[in-house]
């Protein structure tokens, strides 16, 4: 898993996220994030052209950084991962633009 | 959150919690490369001495046979030497000879002939005299010199004359003994008239001791001089020893004198063929000696390293064993408390026959967030229940079993699965805790055939008839956690006779690169292609996730008519 953070207008954050994201490296990136995101509770993009995998702890890590912020947003989100949000009822919740 | 290291399956399901302290004592087997022996290093001594050994011996006996042969041309030269001068002792006697017998004894001419001989510093001869033989005479024609030893004994002078008459050769007579001893010898006349004998005697070297000049190219050698072949200390004439024999390496030659011989022995002062090949087999000695001990010294030290290394492996390995044990412990009590944390046993409901799978994801020492649940309402109907909460370890565990014990709460007050989920979803916050809980709640009323299910962002449980399977697709709320005021809506399902109810987590159809969409198709063929009994229908189904490595959790409900 690899993730690249970017500040969008002073206001909002964008996060791209490539690779696998998993349980086993979900801490690295909260912890990276999650500081971020206090000093930008607008808008969130998460960029996901490149993630490959997510399991449920990343949605769930999703789901709460939705709760952090104003707005969320999914872009780029592959039909797989889409077809697990939507089995979660979470489309909404994360925003999930195709 | 989820780090498990590697473990053997075999050693993880060893059951280990009985086991004592003990272990680390009696350790493990024995080491795995074997203990060099201590005797290496004596061998190792010993092969270096041999060796050594062998090439001093090859190096002591190179120098000793180029000594010997050196010796050889020594005592060869030396005694050609003495050789040589042996005609200047034999020529003026002989001459003498001549010269009496040419002149009839010719008393005058002899002593003027013979005089030179005998005066001097160092005369060649002490006494030089005339005799005739067959005369029967006891004293000499004429005497030169001192008077001779031999004259004073004619008995023996008569004995030797007569030997010695017409060989034509020089005579000796031997060592003749006395204050100084003396060599006498004697010439006859060969010639016509043949009567008269010239004989002389030489004095020897005072204690019969002489050096060879310093200056010779014998200085290296000693030397005695016998007479004759033995080498008796009476026949030494002279050597420059003071107490012979000549001792240790020793070469001898005979040389011819007249009737006799003379013996001359040498050996050499210092070794001919120089000092260092005399000298090289005490040095490969004493190197050897020293580099086998050093090599030995060296072995026992790499004995000791390699011993040490060993023993480390070893309590290496203990350490290495210590661990597996307590991992397997470890994940032995994740494992007992994961058990603890679901139903000990499933309700009995006439008319229907239950059963319930886990299965722990990662091999790890982390209890996952899985659970199902069958609860009893009344003597036919009854609540079953499959959640995952995201995330392991002791923070899901505990999520899940807040979320497990409230739901037993609240059907005892006849919350339909919609009510129960809204008020559940009130217990956790992912805003706070990071976790989410997706939960399948399904009431089934066993008499009247009837389901109603509601989902918390779960997976749909399948439901199977007459070999044809159905997801149950109710409408799916937010997963419980998401929001704390989210509200829940049932689907209601009539089912056949004799179906079969399958809720499950995705750790059952989740597989990496995959759609979940291939997942649950696998799962509805493999179920609608199995007619064995539920229980048996469980485990087959368990096996669908093999290669997966998430939790799964299964629960099943068969309608027996």
């Amino acid at each position: 898993m690899h993730f690249d953070l970017a500040e969008l207008d002073g206001h909002d954050l964008s996060v791209t996220i490539s690779g696998e994201l998993d349980i086993t490296n979900v801490d690295a990136l909260e912890s990276a994030v999650g500081s971020a995101l206090r000093h930008h509770p607008g808008r969130l993009i998460i960029e996901l052209s490149e993630l490959r995998f997510a399991d449920s702890s990343a949605i769930a890590l999703w789901v709460r950084w939705s709760t952090a912020v104003h707005e969320i947003e999914l872009r780029d989100v592959s039909p797989i991962l889409r077809r697990v949000i939507d089995s979660m009822g979470l489309a909404d919740t994360l925003n999930v633009k195709p | 959150m989820n780090d498990g290291g590697p473990v053997s399956s075999a050693a993880a399901e060893r059951p280990r919690g009985t086991e004592g302290e003990d272990e680390t004592s009696t350790g493990p087997s024995g080491p795995r490369g074997g203990r060099w022996p201590f005797w290496l290093p004596v061998g190792v001594l010993l092969v270096g001495l041999v060796v050594t050994g062998v090439l001093v011996w090859i190096s002591a006996s190179t120098y000793s046979s180029n000594e010997n042969r050196l010796l050889n041309l020594r005592v060869r030269d030396a005694g050609a030497l003495v050789a040589e001068a042996l005609p200047s002792v034999e020529t003026p006697l002989a001459s003498a000879a001549a010269l009496a017998d040419a002149t009839d004894g010719n008393v005058p001419k002899f002593m003027q002939f013979i005089a030179p001989y005998t005066s001097g510093k160092t005369p060649q001869f002490a006494s030089v005299s005339l005799w005739r033989l067959g005369a029967n005479e006891t004293a000499p024609l004429a005497a030169v010199g001192t008077p001779s030893v031999l004259g004073g004994s004619p008995a023996r002078a008569e004995t030797f004359f007569a030997s010695t008459a017409r060989k034509s050769k020089l005579g000796v007579v031997g060592l003749l003994q006395g204050p100084k001893p003396r060599l006498g010898y004697a010439f006859t006349s060969p010639g016509l008239t043949g009567r008269y004998v010239v004989y002389g005697e030489s004095a020897l070297p005072a204690n019969r001791h002489s050096k060879f000049q310093s200056s010779s190219s014998f200085a290296d050698l000693n030397y005695a001089l016998y007479l004759g072949s033995l080498q008796r200390p009476e026949d030494l004439l002279v050597s420059d020893l003071k107490n012979p024999p000549l001792t240790g390496r020793t070469a001898s030659i005979s040389i011819p004198f007249g009737s006799n011989s003379f013996t001359f022995v040498v050996n050499a002062r210092r070794p001919l063929v120089g000092s260092f090949p005399q000298r090289l087999p005490w040095l490969i000695a004493i190197i050897g000696v020293l580099l086998s001990i050093g090599a030995a010294l060296l072995t026992v030290r790499l004995i000791q390293r390699r011993n040490h290394a060993e023993e480390l492996a070893v309590s290496l390995e203990q350490v290495a064993d210590e661990n597996r044990r307590l991992y397997s412990e470890q994940r032995s009590i994740a494992q007992t408390l994961q058990h603890a944390l679901l139903p000990e046993a499933l309700p009995k409901i006439r008319g229907v026959e239950t059963g319930a799978r886990y299965e722990a994801g990662v091999e790890g020492v982390d209890i996952g967030g899985d659970w199902y649940d069958l609860i009893a309402l009344d003597e036919h109907r009854l609540l079953l229940v499959v959640g995952d909460v995201s995330g392991r370890g002791v923070r899901a565990a505990a999520t899940m079993a807040s979320l497990r014990y409230a739901i037993h709460a609240y059907p005892a007050q006849d919350d339909p699965p919609a009510t129960i989920l809204t008020k559940l979803s009130k217990l956790v916050n992912v805003g706070a805790t990071g976790q989410l809980a997706t939960i399948l709640c399904a009431l089934v009323d066993v008499e009247a055939h009837e389901l109603t299910v509601t989902s918390a962002g779960h997976l749909p449980p399948l439901l199977i008839s007459d070999g044809t399977g159905t997801f149950i697709t109710s409408s799916v709320g937010v997963p419980i956690g998401v929001n704390t005021g989210a509200t829940y809506t049932s689907t209601a399902v009539s089912t056949p006779r004799a179906a079969t109810l399958l809720a499950f987590t995705d750790g059952l159809v989740e597989r990496r690169g995959e759609s979940i969409d291939t997942g649950l198709a696998r799962l509805h063929d493999a179920a609608t292609a199995n007619h064995s009994d539920l229980d048996d229908l469980l485990s087959r189904l368990l096996e669908l996730r093999r290669g997966g490595d998430d939790d799964t959790a299964i629960a099943g409900l068969r309608w027996l008519d």
